[in-house]
């Protein structure tokens, strides 16, 4: 009897213990000694778990690799099709800008008739100076028809085909193209050569040339219309002693970056050619 | 009769390859001739006898496309044609050396005789000038073309004639 009574004495006073400790830990009391206690554990669990990620990690990032690779060359495929679609964008954007300013060209001369046309290809001879055209017969471009830009003379419809055209730059060796100055009544000639250079000659010794003038077309000889803008005066060769001057012409067009054209359909040149007297042998 | 065949798609495809995209690649005034290089490339090879239909396909094709007067732009490969041949029964043992020696006189060839023709067509041409300014820099293309249009002929070839293989 006295042995129980003493055990549950001890019982209860280990569960008043207990109780009192619980109070004190939930009154606060016991946040000091609990920090001493627990922190070590903590920093156990801590590296613990720090190193248990790092050994999930190493199982099983590969596969998170290769999915994130798989996501990228996705990525990549995406960015590049976008690419490829902002280039296709931009070239149209190119090619309408260039059939714009053909298009304000074409209503600046409201009494000329035009047809547009793709240049898709150039002689693959050196020493000449023609470009190809797409648009031939059938669309109504005949031979000797002027050719324009925006900016300028071109050149004249050399051959047809059904679907083609040929076209004789003015740049060309063979191509001679009568002008006058803008300011000045004064008639010449333009002559292309085979390095690209135009030159302006015939012109009388009395006209007052100066760099920096306009040359327009002036008609005569019936293979082009008047008054389009061919090029200006770049550089006088001083020749005194001869009877016409001679000048370097820097064309208005740029011949290298020809991407489309204007055939002017409403201008029959004149063949003169019978009108021209042959000496007698 | 394949080898006679293959040379219009070829001929074909260098020619508007020649016309859209090679002629704007200019050196100076110079331009590259994709027809004459496959020309060489075919004659000096030991199965290209039929290098002067080869010729006169390609000439005929780039005679409808310039503005040279009809057909004379086939003389200039026949031309090209009979000295690949030449060379080929003399240096058959070293190809490279003759196609080489085959375009540079080639070109020199088809550059006066373009000169001369144009010449005689009043067009207002320099003979030095032009041999300055025009035909130079196109050799110097020509040859910056010659291999990568050899390998394509020389694959074309074995394709023809599968027993060159063991070359």
């Amino acid at each position: 009897m006295k042995s129980v009574s003493s055990q549950t004495l001890r019982n209860a006073v280990v569960v008043f213990l207990v109780v009192g400790i619980l109070f004190l830990a939930l009154g606060g009391f016991l946040r000091p000694i609990l920090g001493v206690v627990m922190d070590p554990f903590i920093s156990a669990q801590r590296w613990l778990s720090e190193r248990f990620m790092e050994v999930y990690d190493f199982f099983t990032l590969p596969r998170d690799v290769a999915d994130l690779l798989q996501k990228n060359a996705k990525l990549k495929d995406e960015v590049s099709s976008l690419q490829s679609q902002v280039i296709q964008m931009q070239e149209q954007l190119r090619e309408a800008s260039v059939l714009y300013s053909l298009l304000d060209f074409a209503r600046s001369r409201p009494e000329d008739k035009y047809i547009a046309a793709a240049v898709i290809g150039r002689d693959p001879n050196p020493f000449l100076r023609y470009i190809i055209i797409d648009q031939g017969s059938d669309d109504g471009i005949q031979h000797g028809m002027p050719v324009v830009t925006q900016q300028g003379l071109v050149g004249k419809v050399d051959a047809v085909t059904a679907s083609a055209a040929r076209i004789q730059l003015i740049t060309d060796p063979g191509s001679v193209v009568n002008v006058r100055l803008q300011n000045q009544t004064a008639d010449a000639q333009i002559i292309g050569s085979v390095t690209g250079e135009v030159t302006l000659e015939m012109l009388s010794q009395n006209t007052d040339l100066t760099p920096g003038e306009i040359l327009l077309t002036s008609g005569l000889g019936g293979n082009y219309p008047g008054d389009v803008i061919v090029g200006q005066v770049s550089e006088i060769i001083a020749t005194e002693n001869q009877l016409f001057q001679t000048a370097l012409v820097q064309p208005i067009v740029d011949f290298t970056a020809l991407r489309a054209v204007l055939v002017i359909t409403n201008f029959n040149s004149i063949n003169i050619n019978s009108l021209v007297p042959i000496a007698a042998p | 009769m394949l080898a006679n065949f293959i040379a219009i798609p070829v001929m074909l495809i260098l020619s508007v390859l020649q016309i859209t995209a090679v002629s704007r690649i200019v050196l100076f005034n110079g331009t590259a001739d994709l027809v004459l290089l496959a020309v060489a490339a075919w004659g000096v090879r030991e199965r290209g006898k039929n290098v002067f239909l080869w010729a006169f396909i390609g000439g005929l094709l780039i005679s409808f496309t310039s503005a040279m007067p009809l057909f004379t732009p086939i003389a200039p490969y026949m031309f090209i044609a009979l000295i690949a041949r030449l060379f080929q029964d003399r240096l058959w043992q070293a190809p490279i050396l003759s196609l080489i020696i085959v375009v540079f006189a080639g070109t020199l060839f088809q550059h006066i005789f373009n000169i001369v023709v144009l010449q005689l067509n009043s067009v207002n041409l320099g003979f030095i000038e032009s041999i300055q300014k025009v035909t130079l820099p196109s050799l110097l293309l020509n040859f910056f073309f010659l291999f990568p249009i050899y390998v394509l002929i020389s694959d074309i070839g074995k394709w023809v004639f599968p027993e060159e293989n063991y070359e």
